[in-house]
């Protein structure tokens, strides 16, 4: 095969100058001995040089080879690729799939370039990765590598998680496509996968994935990587959903995968050998970090500083005079409120695309994310209306005097909800860092403490700017607050250590890893968070203790010491919340070698 | 769910609506969704992103491996803007590799050489024009041969560039600037099949056509990981009908291994005495082709005694196989009827890989297993042009596969050429290590690095650094000016790449292959054609090159160097005639090219005719030597070396430039160690160990898998320093360097 042309084209657009004519010689005829162009003794060093620095330039392969082509006719490939596509769509209860037949994948990963090259992906973007198991004896090792791409699940974990309902899964296909111009994004996608299938291209501030190139499937053509394996291990199969459902039962996916349970994932992998029991993958000893996202970070610290604000500060009005509620009541409703607001502010600079915030309501119905935005949206509106209310009186805003406590309690029922969507995003992704009981656990009790390190900083405010009622509180009961303090900090330092009871299993579990990365990569980042906890938590809190009654509120020991406390609690938060990120072990499919 | 939001499958019948489905809530295209738009893209190519569609397509074969892929260039205003394998062509059947799939991404590399670069006084290298270059160049090398004689500068070359430009050089610098001395970097490749099949057929002539692949029912392969190191032959065995019997030997649990159905992990470097001893069992049962060897070969007798001694109680011994594994090799040998025997590095690179080729070919030899579909002594080559070097590199061997120490073949050249014969040197060059030897002895002062880089790949690492800082002016043509040995140079010259000009590459099989400028080269990059014009020009004996006036007229004339040798080309008629027919192979004399002699895929020596003068192969064979090596109590382990991923290519000077490339390997050294062994080490896995040889210490990342033996360690080549620790010893034929063993310890850093 040649130089193919469109029929259409030819001669004629080629003379129009796809590359000027150069001297060089025709296929036509043979050289001879009078090949030597007669001017060539003309050429001395330098212009001979500057003709082969233009000739350099010259693109010539299509006037050389340039041949007419039939066009119209079915892609050349297809003729080695027909029997690796359906020749049908699915019927009811089925759906494409891809089929890896693991005796046939040798691990060249040529898979893996044709789908950047065929579906035009960026520089370095990548949508089908190879991994590889090891395991067997030295007297029969065992060596597997892996092609994985999206698996089209049935129940696809991107797809229930995404708030902006970016994701579909085509009805009679089954393929789980992505609608770029939908996403926002959040990347909330990337942690509901366990497969780590969708891919964010910070360039777009979106995510992208794999749909088994279903515009070629549609056509008639194979998807790209079904096409380039010289080995013929990739199909597209058509597979029942309830025998993929009765499958994940015996968790029979891939050794070593994630549980399949989660999200169904549709891909067969199929294999002749009986692998053995210590098959694992060769990145299976490797403990990465995660993204640490940090505008989630200060998103999920502040708000549940917010919301324990509120909460702790409602709960301290049961106890107080109307006068002391009165006093109190401005400062700490502002104070918490803009702390809420600077949250939902940090959290859009998470969004890849922030212009689109607007759309995190349309997949209230299913998605965890959405339901926290809007939560917390109402959370903040609550908020807002408090606060006025407080410093200009519920009447300035069209409430009577008996809505005012119905608003503070919907601000902290709202808070609440919105703590615990917080929770359910993380524990749907169904990481064990992560899961229900130890999220909720953290979440509350951070709310707890920076709720009651709030409340300290307020009374102490006020006391400052000379509140006669509020120094009194302080000085009778200030004792108390610290008491609760150190008792939530102890608490909760104590949990966040329960971590490191993993490190004496032998089995490498998801826990583990989270502890050996806390011990490990991130031993800096978990010592400064102990630190600064048992500082803003204990250490601070004891001694204004021992301060509360002899010296004044305004003195400078006073001042010191609780913005200490109030810095270090804050910053201590934060960093567990680091940690809480960069040291989840994700789950993926078998890796490559890796530090 | 409305119809138009359907975005696939507008030919399948839409079915149940989606859980959540808000049509006008919901972006379902824009620009983001374009941007991944696919559209026909004509030319047979398939649905294609409509950001690439081409407006012309062209083919050009691959420039990695040797085994001489077609690619189709998607061209747009006659540029490449990307490519895709090719359906048509007889090698690889519409597929490639990974490195064959990005050959396009890693051109536009920043640290191309765009200009040519001579160090300055303060030692730095500084972008200076054409002209300054050229001036320099001859001026620094023909004061070198004035003060030390012609023979004071040599040249490196390599198996990476078109046939064209290696004849060209080789011209320039023997027969225009009497340079004596130059060699390839096939020399780290090739040499050992070279020698094995001159010696054993009369010619360098690898029979096999890769149809072999697919025909036989018994392969054999030594030393070679095919799935890596050559995955679209792998594919040619994937596609075998017959269910054949894959019979791997090597030491290493390869994924070729893996995909045996007998694998045979031999102590390293105990092949020879497996094929003796495989030979012996062959003769004692009679399994032999008793007619084959008395019609076609010599020296049968001889070699039938001298195996008498390699009884299976000492081949267990030597290799550390059970006596069942050997028995059930010879027997698939003797079962199959048509038996290939392949081997790639794990023999060429070895101290004795002619004998150990050879005890290969001896098999086949005497199973009558060649010149028959699916059979073969088949050398499977290295590089994509190691082929068009071994013929037409004009270093070991006269142009044309001529012999310099002939008197009829120098006339030949000389009369073609239109040259004094006088000029023509009398005896070959010294080879590579020699050269370099040369440099350490004073005898070699100026050296030209044309297309390789010696300072990652040249064996024992330090000692070649430490050579290649003596030499007085060094002079390295590249693409690159970043490989190691470009940042040793006194000059670097800009080179064109592939895809970058025109040429020929002769494959593993024997085809010539085509390959294009369709992308125009950075800078004032020139291809390396163009460079050794300017040399000639500036020499002052441009007028000997005149007819070279490019590549294809450079063609023409190998065409007629070839005539009358088993390699004949004289057939082909000009480039376009090798891009419709496929490529083809040779020998393809005048008038072939109807019939037998003008099929698409050809193997040799059906006739059962060899390249002797009496027309008969050579049993050959020697006693196998220990290993130079061995471990020891100090240095404990074998280390082994190869490649690392189907994604890397040797050096990395070109796989390293492509982001997705880079992704497909790890990204630093790492070593391959035994469970055992790491136990008694106490090394973890991902541990950071250091391992030492007398020459050198690296620091790895420990690699624990089964599928390294007890005793052994196995790290890839394409780290720049694997090769502080390996030990410089050749094979004393083919002057081949052993990568593939020698001593080291391991310890745990820190430990």
């Amino acid at each position: 095969m040649s130089v193919t042309l469109p029929e259409t084209t030819g001669s004629d657009r080629l003379a129009g100058g796809v590359s000027p004519p150069v001297d060089r010689m025709s296929f036509d005829h043979e050289p001879t001995g009078g090949l030597t162009p007669p001017a060539r003794q003309e050429f001395d060093g330098q212009t001979l040089l500057a003709r082969l620095l233009s000739d350099q330039q010259q693109l010539t392969a299509v006037e050389q080879f340039a041949r007419q082509h039939d066009d119209g006719a079915l892609p050349a490939q297809s003729r080695y690729y027909k029997s690796l596509i359906p020749a049908s769509p699915p019927g009811p209860g089925q759906q494409f799939a891809f089929e890896v037949d693991l005796d046939r994948c040798s691990g060249c990963k040529a898979c893996v370039t044709a789908c950047h090259s065929l579906n035009g992906l960026d520089q370095g973007e990548t949508w089908r990765d190879v991994g590889m198991l090891i395991g067997g004896t030295t007297e029969l090792p065992v060596l597997q590598h892996v092609t994985t791409a999206c698996h089209h699940c049935i129940e696809p974990g991107c797809m229930s998680a995404c708030p902006v309902d970016a994701y579909e899964k085509d009805p009679v296909t089954g393929i789980v496509k992505h609608l770029d111009d939908q996403c926002f994004g959040c990347q909330y996608c990337i942690l509901a996968c366990p497969y780590e299938v969708p891919k964010y291209h910070s360039g777009l501030g979106i995510v992208r994935k794999c749909d088994m190139c279903s515009d070629r499937l549609a056509h008639g053509e194979a998807p790209a990587c079904v096409q380039a394996c010289p080995h013929e291990a990739i199909a597209i199969r058509i597979v029942n959903l309830s025998q993929v459902i009765e499958d994940s039962e015996a968790n029979v996916f891939l050794p070593a995968a994630p549980d399949p349970q989660i999200t169904l994932p549709t891909t067969t992998y199929k294999s002749s050998k009986v692998f053995p029991r210590n098959l694992l993958p060769v990145d299976f000893h490797s403990v990465s970090t995660q993204h640490p996202h940090w505008p989630l970070i200060v998103m999920l610290v502040l708000t549940q500083f917010s919301v324990g604000s509120f909460l702790v500060g409602l709960g301290l009005e049961r106890l107080l005079s109307a006068e002391l509620v009165s006093a109190i009541r401005p400062l700490h409703s502002l104070s918490a409120l803009a702390f809420g607001l600077l949250a939902l502010a940090a959290s859009t600079l998470h969004l890849g695309r922030p212009q689109y915030a607007w759309r995190a309501v349309i997949g209230l119905r299913h998605s965890w994310l959405s339901r926290e935005i809007v939560v917390f949206g109402a959370f903040a509106g609550a908020a807002i209306l408090y606060a006025a209310g407080s410093w200009f009186g519920f009447e300035s805003v069209g409430l009577g005097p008996i809505l005012h406590d119905a608003v503070g309690w919907s601000v902290g029922a709202f808070g609440l909800c919105g703590v615990f969507c917080s929770v359910m995003i993380y524990a749907f992704t169904q990481r064990a860092f992560w899961s229900f009981p130890l999220t909720a656990t953290r979440f509350a009790l951070t709310t707890m403490l920076l709720g009651i390190a709030a409340t300290w900083v307020t009374l102490l405010a006020l006391a400052v700017i000379n509140n006669g009622p509020v120094t009194r509180l302080l000085i009778r009961r200030g004792d108390l607050v610290c008491e609760g303090l150190m008792i939530v900090t102890v608490t909760k330092l104590a949990f966040e250590a329960l971590i490191f009871r993993h490190l004496l299993r032998k089995q490498t579990t998801p826990l583990k890893r989270s502890a050996l990365l806390m011990t490990g990569p991130l031993v800096r980042w978990t010592q400064a968070r102990f630190a600064l906890g048992l500082i803003g938590g204990l250490l601070m809190p004891a001694i204004l203790r021992t301060l509360i009654g002899d010296v004044a509120p305004s003195s400078p020991s006073m001042l010191a010491t609780s913005a200490a406390l109030f810095v270090a609690c804050l910053a201590g938060e934060l960093l567990e919340r680091y940690l809480f990120f960069a040291a989840v072990a994700a789950p993926r499919m078998p890796g490559t070698l890796r530090g | 769910m409305s119809s138009t939001e359907t975005v696939i499958g507008e030919n399948i019948q839409s079915g149940a609506d989606t859980p959540h489905s808000k049509g006008w809530l919901r972006a379902f295209d824009g620009p983001l969704t374009r941007d991944l738009l696919l559209s026909p893209g004509g030319f047979g190519l398939g649905r294609v992103p409509s950001k690439d569609k081409p407006d012309a397509t062209t083919t050009s074969v691959c420039g990695y491996c040797s085994t001489g892929c077609s690619l189709n260039l998607h061209l747009k205003d006659g540029e490449a803007i990307s490519l895709s394998p090719n359906t048509n062509y007889p090698v690889n059947l519409g597929m490639a590799c990974p490195k064959g799939w990005e050959a396009l991404t890693v051109l536009d590399a920043p640290d191309r050489a765009t200009t040519p670069l001579l160090r300055d006084a303060g030692g730095k290298l500084q972008p200076v024009d054409w002209d300054t270059a050229l001036k320099t160049f001859v001026a620094r090398m023909q004061g070198i041969q004035s003060r030390h004689g012609p023979e004071s500068v040599a040249f490196i070359s390599t198996g990476q560039m078109p046939t064209e430009e290696m004849a060209l050089l080789g011209s320039l610098a023997k027969f225009g600037m009497g340079i004596k001395h130059g060699d390839g970097n096939t020399r780290q490749c090739m040499a050992t099949a070279v020698v094995a099949y001159k010696q054993s057929f009369g010619f360098d002539a690898p029979p096999y056509t890769y149809a072999d692949f697919e025909e036989s029912d018994t392969i054999v392969l030594v030393g070679s990981n095919l799935c890596l190191a050559h995955p679209i032959m792998w594919e040619r065995v994937m596609r075998n009908k017959n269910k054949p019997e894959i019979i791997v030997v090597d030491p290493r649990r390869t994924e070729t291994a893996m995909a045996a159905t007998l694998h045979l992990p031999l102590a390293p470097k105990s092949d020879m005495d497996l094929f003796y001893g495989i030979a012996r069992i062959l003769i004692e049962r009679g399994w032999i082709d008793r007619e084959f060897i008395d019609a076609h070969t010599n020296g049968f007798a001889e070699f039938a005694e001298f195996v008498q001694p390699f009884t299976l109680d000492r081949v267990v011994t030597a290799t550390g196989l059970s006596a069942d594994t050997i028995e059930r090799f010879a027997t698939l040998i003797h079962a199959g009827k048509r038996v290939s025997f392949w081997w790639t590095m794990g023999v060429n690179q070895s101290y004795q890989g002619v004998r150990t080729a050879q005890a290969l070919i001896n098999l086949a030899l005497m199973t009558g297993n060649i010149g028959k579909p699916g059979t073969g002594a088949n050398s499977i080559t290295g590089q994509c042009n190691a082929m068009g070097s071994r013929l037409f590199s004009n270093t070991t061997g006269l142009l044309g596969g001529h012999d310099f120490a002939n008197a009829d073949h120098r006339a030949k050249v000389a009369g073609i050429l239109g040259i004094d014969e006088a000029r023509i040197p009398r005896e070959a060059s010294w080879a590579y290590h020699e050269i370099l030897e040369g440099v350490l002895k004073g005898k070699i002062h100026g050296l030209w690095i044309i297309c390789t880089n010696p300072a990652h790949s040249w064996i024992n690492q330090r000692l070649c650094h430490d050579i290649l800082d003596r030499v007085e002016f060094l002079v390295v043509q590249d693409m690159y000016h970043s490989t190691e040995t470009a940042q040793r140079a006194h000059l670097v010259l800009p080179a064109a790449g592939w895809a970058e000009k025109d040429g020929t590459f002769i494959n593993s099989e024997r085809r010539f292959g085509v390959l294009k400028k369709v992308r125009r080269a950075p800078g004032q990059a020139l291809s390396d054609f163009s460079i050794f014009r300017l040399i000639a020009d500036a020499w002052g004996c441009g007028k000997m090159f005149d007819r070279w006036d490019s590549p294809e007229s450079a063609f023409q004339i190998l065409k007629q160097l070839s005539a009358g040798q088993p390699c004949d080309i004289t057939g082909i008629e000009n480039y376009r005639m090798i891009e419709e027919r496929g490529g083809i192979q040779w020998p393809f004399a005048k008038g072939a090219g109807s019939g037998a002699s003008g099929e698409q895929e050809r193997r040799l020596f059906a006739d059962g005719r060899f390249y002797h003068p009496d027309g008969r192969a050579k049993f050959l064979f020697e006693a196998p030597r220990p290993m130079p090596e061995p471990a020891s109590a100090k240095y404990p382990f074998v280390l082994l070396t190869g490649r690392g991923s189907a994604s890397q290519w040797h050096t990395q000077t070109r796989t390293s430039k492509s982001e997705v490339l880079r992704k497909l390997y790890p990204q630093h050294l790492y070593v391959e160690i035994n469970p055992t062994d790491a136990r008694s080490l106490g090394v973890r896995p991902n541990d950071t160990v250091s391992v030492e040889s007398q020459r050198g210490r690296v620091v790895a990342q420990a690699f624990v898998t089964p599928s390294v033996l007890i005793g052994q360690v196995y790290i890839p080549m394409h780290e720049a320093n694997a090769n502080q620790l390996t030990d410089a010893v050749f094979d004393p034929y083919s002057k081949q360097p052993n990568y593939k063993s020698c001593a080291v310890r391991v310890t745990r850093v820190g430990a």
